[in-house]
């Protein structure tokens, strides 16, 4: 059973607000150790400079969106097996279908609450601790 | 913890960025400057609103935006084409969206039927968009994702150590791992690759440091350090070799099995028994591929994806994003006070080190010179904290001229030039509503009916260019419009009829178009829903020189109109020429200053009813007494001693003030007075000396009216062109 406190997130989002929300409602769940990106290619800088457990991120971002990142994380030798959560709007359909494909563990339809993000990291996680 | 008001805050914030970005990109297109850049901008732009809106719970915001993005989407994909009449929907729909976020913002409920009309129109064109894709796509796209079957893929997230404790089947190998340049280029990094390695099981490295040169030659970029060492591990070497499978070709590496020849007797049996489950694990390889039924053949896609991905993620061209931190603006103005009060403190150790004896001062002046120039430095850095583009002023403007050209039936276009000029957020501020009333006022008066502009032979397209650029320490904006100009004949009447010009006076055009700043002069014949109200352009007028702006004006009847405004980069500190008249000091911009002499006495010329008048190359200058003019006695009188300041007061007014004494230039901290004592004619402000006495800073364009309303001055007037005639006479 994994513990939320151990595990190391990094949330990528463009947008500031959303990017701390996300981060107050982790912080809610129990995480504690949550890194921030800008975009995925910011994201993939801090990927490569520390371990992390779980990746959140939008798709709609400047550089790097969402669904480029998660190739990137997918083609990296070090990250590739990191769990990844992709954010999206509602009636994203193909968004999902090209995300699944690409390997995406869970997408998270926004906005969402605490519970929804905790069930949505806890099947691809296993339960929280 | 951030609160949730400081969040919705942020996003504000970030809604003001991306309605900017929303706007310019539809302005772009709609001039068919159309690019996937720019509709990619775009969308992401309303995009970010509408999630943001989502999470803060803005409901209104997010049905408006959604329905917004649909139709950009639409566009983004190429099902929609951006016709002017589509583009004119989006426009107006950003409008709404941006009328939307202020709602929010201040808490306003958003009236019933707010932006429908906007709102059906969107609906159309997506509606229509939708029929002509429903050929592809016979199925309605679900509202939620029910339609799909997405199964979430579980997956370990701690690493499953392999049990090195299982002696029997350990395997030892010998490693020697050493990186090349390339591979750091490629962002991988060494590091990483031995804690995977690690995991695998016990490793017992060593770091070899005998490249490592020393620190004065050493490459941040070249990885000097390599390994050597063993790993007691039960994987398998297509395991090991998996772990540096993508930099294989970055590094010079050797893997050599070192197990002793009894056990593997052993291992071979195990392995071979684990072969079916390892054999899975490497289908599995990009175990990431969900169990999804759409596409059958996902594990393959996945493969080929990652690969082209991995491309991406090594390219070089990766750089760190400029970084940027949002600080209160409260705490950038405490820095700026400090500055101030550095800035008064350093002009009293001036004032001490003068007084000091010859020679006992020279290192002290030396050590002062360099605070000075330090402090300097550091004000200007503070004050490039607290610069805006103009653009902020100027992102308003767009839409007004729509809102203004539709009321009024009239085409106009608005140029925006030099929107990333900077100027301080004191000026930005305030500078809102004088360019709102000046736009305002070439729509409705300037620009003229398509009708009347194709009989006059012009584009029946009327234009209005707004530019802003720096320009000798000054930020200078300018309107300009191609409309019909000022009707001198009209204005000359009515300032006739209001008694603000004498019946026989003859004026020049560009005199004529001044008289429109005096107060209470409105020319429109019809109080017009636009302007005309009567708060005209003498409000623009005392609006700018309130910040120590100067605005010019030039027309032209029938090509336009230019309005130009100079406006100070920074109301707190400036550079000002200390001044003394009789006992007292005062300190004048440096700014508004052309030049300064002793003049010979032969110069100057005494005219009945002047203070006399100055001869400077040629040309004639009016000089006026500071002392005079502020009511104290001078020591001067008009005796050959006394320096005479030339300044230029804007409107190509130049006179010569007559002072006793320039004391030296310095930097002043700009103190208010106008709150504690109301404003006082030719005075701007005050500051604090370097000897700790308070000095007052001059306003020159005040003083030049001051002067021309004098009796000494009352042949001056404000302008250069009849300076000269009245010298000739």
């Amino acid at each position: 059973m994994p513990n939320a406190v151990a595990i190391k997130v990094l949330v990528v989002d463009d947008q500031n607000s959303v990017r701390q929300m996300t981060r107050m409602t982790l912080e809610e769940i129990g995480f504690r150790h949550i890194h921030e990106a800008e975009h995925g290619r910011q994201a993939m800088e801090i990927a490569s400079l520390q371990p992390l457990d779980l990746i959140i991120s939008d798709y709609n971002m400047p550089e790097m969106d969402g669904l480029g990142l998660l190739r990137a994380v997918r083609g990296h030798p070090v990250v590739r097996k990191v769990p990844f959560i992709l954010l999206t709007g509602r009636g994203d359909k193909e968004l999902v279908v090209k995300a699944a494909q690409a390997g995406v563990n869970n997408y998270l339809i926004k906005p969402f609450t605490a519970s929804t993000l905790r069930e949505k990291i806890e099947q691809v996680m296993g339960k929280l601790s | 913890m951030a609160s949730l008001d400081q969040l919705k805050q942020t996003f504000f914030e970030e809604c003001d960025e991306a309605l900017q970005q929303i706007e310019a990109g539809l302005t772009e297109i709609r001039e068919g400057h159309a690019s996937d850049d720019i509709v990619n901008a775009v969308f992401r732009g309303v995009h970010s609103v509408k999630g943001g809106a989502g999470i803060f719970g803005f409901e209104a915001l997010v049905g408006f935006a959604h329905v917004f993005e649909t139709v950009l989407d639409g566009v983004r994909r190429g099902s929609l084409t951006a016709t002017p009449e589509t583009m004119d929907v989006l426009l107006s729909a950003s409008d709404v969206l941006s009328d939307l976020v202020q709602m929010s913002r201040t808490g306003e409920a958003v009236a019933p039927g707010f932006g429908n009309e906007c709102r059906t129109a969107l609906e159309h064109i997506a509606e229509q968009d939708r029929k002509d894709a429903e050929e592809d796509d016979d199925s309605p796209a679900p509202a939620d994702f029910d339609g799909i079957d997405f199964t979430p893929v579980p997956m370990d997230f701690t690493p499953v150590p392999v049990d090195a404790d299982a002696a029997d089947v350990s395997r030892s190998f010998a490693i020697t791992f050493r990186p090349k340049r390339e591979m750091l280029k490629k962002s991988n990094e060494p590091l990483y690759i031995l804690r995977n390695l690690r995991k695998l099981g016990t490793l017992d490295l060593v770091a070899q440091l005998d490249c490592l040169p020393a620190l004065a030659d050493l490459e941040a970029d070249h990885p000097y350090i390599w390994w050597t060492g063993t790993l007691q591990t039960a994987a398998t070497r297509a395991q090991i070799d998996e772990v540096f499978e993508f930099v294989v070709d970055d590094c010079d590496l050797e893997i050599i099995e070192t197990t002793p020849a009894s056990d593997l007797a052993g291992v071979q049996e195990i392995v071979s028994t684990h072969a079916p489950a390892i054999e899975e694990q490497h289908i599995v390889a990009p175990p990431l591929a969900p169990e999804l039924h759409v596409e059958k053949a996902a594990p393959a896609t996945a493969v080929s994806g990652a690969g082209e991905a991995a491309g991406a993620a090594r390219s070089p061209t990766a750089k760190p994003a400029a970084t940027t931190t949002r600080i209160e603006l409260e705490r950038i103005d405490r820095v700026v006070n400090m500055v101030g009060e550095l800035v008064i403190a350093q002009a009293m150790l001036g004032q001490i080190v003068q007084e000091l004896p010859e020679g006992t001062s020279g290192r002290l002046s030396q050590i002062l010179e360099e605070v000075i120039h330090h402090t300097r430095e550091l004000k200007d850095s503070v004050m490039s904290m607290r610069a805006q583009p103009v653009g902020s002023v100027f992102q308003r403007m767009p839409r007004l001229v729509r809102e203004l050209s539709t009321k009024t039936a009239k085409k106009v276009r608005l140029e925006m030039v030099g929107e990333t000029t900077e100027v301080d957020r004191s000026i930005i501020e305030r500078l809102g509503d004088p360019l709102t009333h000046i736009i305002r006022n070439s729509v409705d008066h300037g620009i003229e009916s398509p009708a009347d502009r194709l009989a006059a032979g012009k584009n029946e397209e009327g234009t209005i260019r707004l530019s802003a650029e720096h320009r000798g320490g000054r930020i200078v904006i300018e309107i300009k419009d191609d409309g019909a100009g000022i009707n001198s004949e009209r204005v000359l009447k009515k300032a006739r009829e209001k008694g603000l010009v004498g019946a026989d006076a003859t004026l020049t055009d560009d005199e004529i178009g001044n008289l429109i700043m005096l107060p209470g002069f409105s020319t429109a014949e019809s109080v017009s829903d636009i302007s005309g109200r009567g708060v005209g352009m003498d409000v623009v007028r005392s609006n700018i020189q309130d910040i120590g702006g100067r605005i010019s004006l030039k027309s032209e009847r029938g090509r336009g109109m230019t309005i130009q405004l100079a406006l100070p980069l920074t109301l707190a500190v400036m550079d000002g020429m200390v001044i003394k008249t009789g006992q007292q000091t005062y300190v004048m911009p440096l700014s508004s200053i052309v030049e300064c002499l002793r003049p010979a006495r032969s110069d100057i010329s005494n005219l009945i009813g002047t203070s006399g008048m100055l001869q400077l190359r040629g040309e004639f200058v009016p000089l006026v007494q500071l002392g005079d003019l502020l009511e104290i006695s001078s020591n001067a009188g008009d005796s050959g001693d006394s320096v005479v300041i030339i300044t230029d007061a804007g409107e190509g007014t130049r006179f010569g003030l007559v002072v006793d004494e320039l004391c030296g230039h310095q930097q002043v901290v700009i103190k208010s007075i106008e709150e504690s004592y109301g404003a006082v004619p030719g005075i701007a402000a005050a500051t604090i000396l370097g000897n700790g006495r308070v000095a007052f800073i001059l306003d020159v364009e005040k003083l030049s009216e001051l002067a021309v309303n004098s009796p000494a001055g009352a042949a001056m007037s404000t302008n250069a062109t009849s300076t000269a005639k009245f010298a000739v006479n």
